[in-house]
């Protein structure tokens, strides 16, 4: 094996403006064993690169130049059929998002079995089974997973599941885009280590694509960084992060949320003498039953109390894994899901019980921003209906002028240019702009609270920073109190005064930002920080064993040891 | 096993409704058949109308029509339950369950082949077209059906008389078999009953492939768009497995729970056919019934339908967790 060695790879797509350039004329090589991490923003390239190697670029796309040497054939020579029988022999692809890249009507076993059929292996069936539960237990699952079905899995197991397809033919080059952007913290980190052992086990190159400058410092040998199509930046991945030549890596590598910077304030003295809560848990708890006969439920949220000052704006963080109740939570505070038990009480009054009027004015003053930037617009109107409508329907500007005026000074807010926003429809623009702009639609209709549910976890890393500082300014600005949930402690520490980590639906430890991400003392709050993939290719990215130990002690003892109060700060107060 | 049980008294539910409902609605209408029927017969007999309402009463007391409205609800609830649909009016002293009993396999087997065979064409040219968009053949067949299936069928099924029927001679322009034949599982009589059948599967099939195709090449084109796919070509799996195992296998769902309930439809989509083609069929029965306004064959036919579309319905549910396993109970995802 002599590794693969790209030259003058360039791929254009033809369209009615002419031929664009995706990719124009890179060079690259990758040895046996080894791991290149692609970088770059979307548009930048990089998957158009691995798309190529893997010969599925597609009409009006196509290959116009350059050689991609892997065992001493051409793959860009190849005729589709030729290159098809390449891939997972030669070249297998790690595809981003496996929440939805298994067939969900085929058990797992058979969707790793049929690459293998497919490619001719001539394994017989008891033979096939054997492999695919040797591969399995290779990925760090049980081999009874080959008889469940894609649905029945977690996120995590199914993006090993999908490492076990790509490494059942033991290919000399594997291609992972990014494969954990789906996943929290704990979950990337014991992914990634998974895939870094098959790697090294079946002694295959690796391409890591990706944005997560992190995640890369934590997972390559070497970086290349992408821009345009052209390679911006190539080296060690200890020269990039220490010596970056270009101006563009260093935006990058600054762009990723680090302990060391931190735009949080001091928490800013009460604006007014009001001091009644603006929201207040009153014990609430969710449970979710499943039909009428469960009586039990799976509860996912544990009774909890807490209350934010009007007067104080805070952005206080919710931090846990998947499954830790964080979004049920949120969705109490929105008045989406009515508690179980308890209260959720905004200005006072039970967001349960409100008038339809009363509930109208506090959709209006409980904003939220969601996950997805594209879903959150009709597609088939213009950015400036998806706009005007909450202006309208909430009455707060009467005429045409007003509306638009209105529009522009939300696009201002969050420093997008109105002329090329507001007259677009939503897939014209790019993620983080719909996503900035839903900031500023909600800062538009004057909320006192506001409600972000990973605002940035789908946006590129370079455009994480802006849109925090967007909710940072809107705290220090309008005085607009913001909960901000999320499972990435890196930007909670960024933004928030105060964090409460949330696991298995319970607070089990709450601080300002600076003690309990600096220095968490919960072992969960520990495994968590320590998960997170540092840009700083030195240092240990690994999992804190004796933190993995106590927290599973812990959970044999049922986990009802009260919550961890590191500090207090004023206009926030928790009853743990 | 539970899951089963409630699905079996739902659609006891469901059966009960329909038949009360059913009950309920002819009688709604002032016109007494009993007397409509007794005037015919003695206008065509010549006869005098003298003692008519004697005789009207006399046969009320015989079919139970003179008893109060609840009572005859009580008793139509247990023959039903006994599958006992009482007497024909107007074929009288004839058992309506033996009128349906004879109508019913005509009408199944027409529309259920027929139905069939426009789905199984349907659905596969839908997928081909997204899967082969630059087949030539596909690009020309597939509008002709979409084109047919905006077309009544039965006035399909009069151009298939008129032209191979009438003008051509080469099928049979009505009926199920020839008349004089000797019906039976004999060679003879089911050549001769397909014979028949051909014309109004025909006007069936042509109307419906479009349908089946419009829907199938919507499905295919979401499922195109879904990662999946794009893994399994990833994969470099055989063109052959990810156009059946992957994308025909995901877009199938939706199509077969329309196909089950277009079985359901049967009884009601028999009545325009087999009135084009004199078709001894349940639609036909239905269609004289009505005219006749012979209650208790109306209720045998109505019932037989609301039969069907209630087993069917029960069939798709019992079905959709085969199909697809994120249904199946307890299919919880963990994590």
């Amino acid at each position: 094996m002599s590794g693969l060695e790209v030259k003058g790879l360039k791929v254009v797509f033809e369209t009615d403006d002419g031929i664009v350039e995706a990719v124009r004329g890179i060079d690259f090589h990758v040895q046996p064993g080894e791991r290149l991490g692609f970088v770059g923003e979307s548009g930048s390239g990089k998957t158009t690169t691995a798309l190529a190697l893997m010969g599925m670029i597609d009409a009006p796309g196509r290959v116009a130049g350059g050689t991609a040497l892997l065992g001493g054939v051409d793959l860009l020579r190849l005729s589709p059929a030729a290159h098809a029988a390449r891939r997972l022999v030669d070249v297998a692809y790690i595809p981003q998002g496996a929440m939805n890249s298994l067939n969900p009507v085929m058990r797992v076993g058979a969707q790793i079995a049929d690459g293998m059929i497919d490619h001719g292996t001539g394994l017989g069936r008891s033979a096939r089974k054997a492999r695919v539960a040797e591969l399995l237990r290779q990925v760090g699952l049980e081999p009874s997973v080959a008889e469940r079905f894609p649905h029945e899995l977690s996120g995590g197991m199914k993006q090993r599941v999908a490492i076990a397809i790509s490494i059942a033919l033991k290919p000399q080059l594997l291609i992972a885009d990014e494969p954990t952007s789906a996943l929290d913290v704990i979950t990337q980190r014991r992914v990634m280590h998974t895939l870094r052992e098959v790697q090294d086990a079946i002694g295959a190159g690796l391409i890591l694509i990706g944005h997560d400058m992190g995640l890369m410092a934590q997972f390559v040998d070497r970086i290349m960084v992408l821009r345009h199509g052209r390679l911006v930046e190539e080296g060690e991945v200890r020269q990039i992060f220490r010596a970056p030549r270009d101006a563009y890596t260093k935006e990058l590598i600054e762009s990723v949320p680090a302990l060391e910077r931190r735009q949080a304030g001091t928490v800013a003295a009460p604006k007014d003498a009001t001091t009644a809560p603006i929201i207040q848990l009153d014990g609430a708890a969710k449970t979710y039953r499943r039909g009428l006969f469960d009586r039990a439920g799976v509860p996912a949220l544990q009774p909890l109390s807490f209350s934010m000052a009007g007067g104080t704006p805070l952005v206080v963080s919710i931090v846990g894994q998947s499954g830790s109740g964080k979004s049920t939570l949120g969705s109490l505070l929105l008045g989406f899901l009515a508690p179980s038990e308890g209260r959720v009480l905004f200005e006072g009054r039970d967001l349960q019980t409100l008038s339809s009027a009363e509930r109208r004015e506090s959709h209006r003053r409980v904003q939220a921003v969601f996950q997805d930037p594209y879903a959150a617009y009709n597609p088939f109107y213009k950015v400036d209906h998806n706009l005007a409508e909450p202006l309208r329907n909430f009455g707060l500007a009467r005429d045409r002028a007003s509306v638009l005026a209105k529009m522009r000074e939300a696009c201002e807010l969050v420093g997008l240019d109105p002329d090329q926003t507001i007259h677009r429809f939503a897939h014209q623009l790019s993620g983080g702009q719909r996503q900035r702009l839903m900031v500023g639609r909600a800062m538009m209709l004057g909320p006192r609270l506001l409600v972000a549910d990973e605002p940035v976890s789908m946006v590129d890393a370079s455009l994480r920073s802006s849109i925090l500082g967007n909710l940072r300014r809107m705290k220090d600005e309008q005085g607009i109190s913001i909960i901000y949930i999320t499972h990435d402690l890196a930007t909670a520490y960024e933004v928030s005064d105060y964090v409460l980590v949330l696991y298995r639906g319970r607070v089990v430890e709450a601080g300002d930002a600076e003690t309990v991400i600096k220095d968490p003392l919960h072992p969960y709050t520990r495994l968590l920080v320590g998960s997170i993939p540092w840009p700083d290719p030195d240092r240990h990215w690994g999992g804190d064993e004796r933190a993995e130990a106590e927290l599973a002690e812990r959970d044999r003892q049922g986990g009802r040891e009260p919550c961890l109060v590191r500090s207090t700060i004023p206009g926030f107060s928790l009853a743990a | 096993m539970i899951r089963v049980l409630k699905r079996l008294g739902l659609m006891v539910l469901v059966i009960w409704l329909a038949a009360s409902i059913n009950f309920l609605l002819p009688r709604l209408t002032d016109r007494d058949p009993i007397e409509e029927r007794l005037a015919q017969a003695l206008g065509d007999s010549g006869g005098s109308a003298v003692g008519i309402e004697e005789m009207v009463e006399q046969y009320q007391a015989k079919f139970g029509t003179d008893r109060p409205l609840w009572r005859q609800y009580l008793s139509m609830l247990a023959d039903t339950a006994r599958f006992d649909l009482g007497v024909s009016i107007n074929y009288f002293p004839d058992r309506v369950s033996q009128h349906v009993l004879t109508a019913l396999p005509w009408s199944i087997v027409l529309l259920g082949v027929a139905t069939l065979i426009s789905f199984v064409i349907g659905t596969f040219l839908g997928a081909l077209t997204i899967w082969r968009r630059s087949s030539a053949w596909l690009a020309r067949i597939v509008p002709l059906f979409m084109v047919l299936a905006a077309i009544p069928f039965y006035l399909v099924g009069l151009i298939l008389v008129y032209v191979f029927a009438l003008v051509l001679g080469w099928f049979p322009p009505a009926r199920g078999y020839s008349v004089g034949l000797n019906l039976g599982w004999n060679p003879t009589a089911i050549a001769d009953v397909a014979y028949h059948a051909v014309l109004p599967a025909l006007s069936i099939v042509l109307a419906a492939i479009g349908i089946w195709a419009l829907s199938m090449r919507g499905m295919m084109v979401t499922v195109q768009g879904e990662d999946y796919m794009n893994f399994a070509r990833a994969k470099g799996l055989s063109d052959r497995r990810r156009f059946w195992r992957y994308a025909v296998r995901n877009a199938m769902t939706p199509q077969i729970t329309t196909l089950v309930l277009s079985f359901g439809n049967i009884v009601a989509g028999a009545i325009l056919v087999e009135r084009v083609f004199v078709y001894p069929g349940i639609g036909t029965l239905l269609y004289n019934s009505v005219l006749l306004v012979d209650y208790f064959l109306i209720f045998g036919c109505v019932f037989v339908l609301i039969l069907t579309v209630a087993i069917s319905l029960m069939l798709l549910d019992l079905l959709y967790p085969l199909l697809d396993p994120r249904i199946r109970a307890g299919g919880e995802a963990h994590g």
